[in-house]
């Protein structure tokens, strides 16, 4: 896709926003392709929510260089003057009206006829599948009905940029599942850009086109699912993207997208590069390796097999935990944890090195 | 065919069951707790209130009552001037009523909904609480030096130019008694109103700004629909205050404006009963129809149920 001729659907520039002395946005800059779906993913406190009320209008920007949308500036500009509308948490459904009312509100207030207005919503509601409910009150919808009609609502005055503050946070866990690819689904046929909020890496991952990993009101990584889960730029990420272990050294050389990393011990480790900025010799960096990259073997003394890092450890026996099986392993670097999807007998007897490939290793500067 | 209906039952319904005697079925299947609420609200309201509507029909001679059953002490009322006292009171009622709830809602809409912070919040509705603790008269009285000839009012008028020189007070006249029911009822309307709106859920104000609604139209779309019961409670408790008073009319008003609680104190000092409680069945009848119409109209602005929806949340 070529990206570089289309104007951005979204342009934030230097976004910084503060709660009293806390500091919600820490110079945030993120620019959105029409058609996206972005996900903004981070812990709660992490600022996601302020960085989607500054786009909605809800919230006002205390310095920010650039906010467009539509390749037009909103800086300053209330919340109903922005081609954006937001799926709000809590659904924030108007409880006084039925769910065509609901649904037909966002054009109703935009002065289409009340006869157009129902008749869009109804169109809407059968996007989302609920149009035999149109009649209904609020009151008599399940969490998930709640959710489709707030979407409705959402997407039918055709905004430019839909914006969705944590939607199925609320939701157990089997509609949560439904909804994750009911979601994409609509945005693909809708073809409209989606930013989704989300403390869920696994929410994130599997229904975005790029992740927004977001830390204390700043970006700490920005790329599509796959870059995020395999090449973590920090530690944070690396341990939010789910990386068992974690080991800290010095980078002594660097060539062809790896890093030679000497740990505290001395050990010698060879790693890729993780993120997009390289890593200088001489500097502190931390390893990553996931545990299910780790493997046990018996070498008894003889050296490793070549390409490969290894670390003399000594296992402890393996724990049951139905689909796989754990255990952990003290090496002279501290203890790794281990994992084995592959069923029983994988017992190597008498292991006293574990070893991953240079590939299942990702470094970054500490 | 009507044979086969207790067949079915009776292989369903263990026996034990069938053995029940029927009453013992129904006073099992009695909301105690309504039923028991119903029966004191009928004792406690309904038959005092009928003892007041039969008392009506009966009339007094020369301060005794006559047990006979007649319409002359109703006639007496419609006759004597006092209809006239009625209307005035319902035309004084409503217009004080009319502008507490202007003054309330948009009082309340600032303090629940504005930038109020928190400590202000709470000052003022610990404010708004203090007359409740003092006695309406000794509130009223202070205004009759105020409002008076001689009083501030007038010089204070007469300086910003709304009046001229040497004017008489506006006590003793319908502005003064409007006046000191507008400041007593205030809390009254307030309060309910300002409760209804606070419940409103700010992320539905967030909501409607967000789909691009006008602040005119978030307000009259989803804030004043939703704080509809605190508007209603808030207008029948004003209005039946309003209708009640007695305090204001006759300190402000001086005994030039009579009022329908007036007129049962006269009737109560001249000891007659029937004639108070004709005065008091009509109020009531009043107030009947009032509440009506308020539901009437509730239903034609929607299920009135359904904004009371918003307060079980």
């Amino acid at each position: 896709m070529n990206t570089a001729a289309q104007a951005p659907i979204l342009e934030i520039q230097d976004a910084v926003h503060s709660y009293g002395s806390v500091l919600a946005l820490d110079h945030v800059s993120l620019r959105v392709e029409p058609g996206e779906f972005v996900s903004i993913l981070g812990e709660s406190g992490s600022g996601k929510t302020t960085l989607l009320r500054l786009i909605s209008g809800l919230e006002q920007a205390q310095s920010i260089t650039r906010l467009a949308i539509g390749g037009q500036s909103v800086i300053g500009k209330p919340p109903a003057q922005r081609n954006c509308t937001t799926v709000f948490q809590s659904y924030a459904l108007f409880p006084h009206m039925s769910v065509e009312e609901n649904v037909a509100y966002g054009l109703k207030v935009r002065g289409v006829a009340r006869a157009e207005a129902l008749r869009q919503a109804r169109e809407a509601l059968a996007v989302v599948r609920l149009e035999a409910k149109a009649q209904r009150s609020i009151g008599q919808l399940s969490g998930g009905e709640k959710q489709r009609v707030a979407l409705a609502r959402a997407f039918v005055i055709r905004p430019a940029l839909l914006l969705l503050d944590e939607p199925l946070a609320a939701l157990d866990e089997k509609l949560r599942i439904d909804m994750q690819s009911e979601l994409v689904e609509i945005q693909r046929s809708l073809g409209m850009t989606f930013i989704f909020i989300t403390h869920s890496k696994e929410e994130a991952l599997t229904m975005s086109d790029r992740v927004v990993l977001m830390r204390r009101g700043r970006v700490e990584q920005i790329g599509p699912p796959v870059a995020l889960f395999d090449s973590p730029s920090s530690l944070f990420a690396a341990e939010f993207m789910g990386f068992e272990n974690l080991l800290g050294g010095r980078v002594l050389d660097t060539r062809d997208g790896t890093a030679l990393i000497e740990l505290a011990n001395g050990t010698r480790i060879r790693s890729r590069v993780g993120g997009d900025q390289p890593l200088q010799a001489g500097v502190d960096a931390g390893i990553a390796v996931r545990a299910e990259h780790l493997r046990l073997i018996s070498a008894a003394g003889t050296n490793a097999p070549a390409g490969v890092n290894a670390l003399p450890c000594e296992p402890s026996p393996a724990a049951y935990r139905g689909k796989y099986t754990e255990r952990w392993a003290d090496t002279p670097a501290g203890r790794l944890k281990l994992r084995n999807w592959e069923g029983k007998n994988v017992d190597v007897p008498s292991a006293d090195t574990v070893i991953w490939e240079v590939e299942d290793s990702i470094a970054f500067p500490a | 065919m009507s044979t086969s209906i207790p067949d079915t039952q009776a292989q369903v319904a263990p026996p034990s069951l069938a053995a029940k005697t029927p009453w013992r079925t129904l006073l099992g299947r009695i909301d105690w707790p309504l039923a028991l609420f119903l029966v004191a609200w009928f004792i406690a309201v309904v038959v005092p209130l009928l003892g007041v509507v039969v008392y009506s029909f009966f009339e007094t001679k020369s301060f005794f009552t006559v047990y006979t059953p007649s319409l002359n002490t109703w006639a007496s009322i419609f006759d004597s001037g006092r209809f006239e006292v009625i209307l005035r009171t319902l035309r004084i009622a409503f217009t004080v009523t009319a502008v507490e709830l202007v003054l309330a809602f948009a009082f309340s809409l600032w303090l629940a909904k504005g930038r109020a912070s928190r400590t202000v919040k709470a000052m003022t509705l610990a404010l708004m609480t203090v007359p409740f603790f003092l006695d309406l008269s000794s509130r009223t009285i202070i205004w009759r030096a105020i409002l008076g000839e001689n009083g501030p009012l007038i010089p204070l008028l007469t300086g910003i130019g709304l009046v001229e020189p040497g004017s008489a007070g506006i006590l003793y006249s319908e502005w003064a008694v409007h006046f000191g029911m507008i400041i007593a009822l205030f809390p009254t309307m307030m309060l309910p109103v300002y409760i209804a709106i606070s419940l409103v859920d700010d992320t539905l104000i967030d909501a409607s700004n967000d789909l691009g609604a006008s602040p005119w139209q978030t307000l009259t779309r989803v804030v004043i629909p939703l704080s509809l019961p605190g508007v209603i409670a808030g207008i029948l408790f004003t209005l039946g205050s309003a209708m009640a008073a007695w305090v204001e009319p006759s300190m402000l008003g001086g005994g030039f404006v009579n009022l329908l609680s007036n007129s049962i104190e006269s009737a109560y000092s001249a000891l007659r009963y029937p004639v108070l409680a004709a005065l008091t069945t009509l109020i009531v009848m009043i107030l009947g129809v009032l509440v009506l119409a308020f539901v009437l109209i509730g239903r034609r602005f929607g299920d009135l149920s359904s904004s009371f929806r918003v307060l079980r949340s």
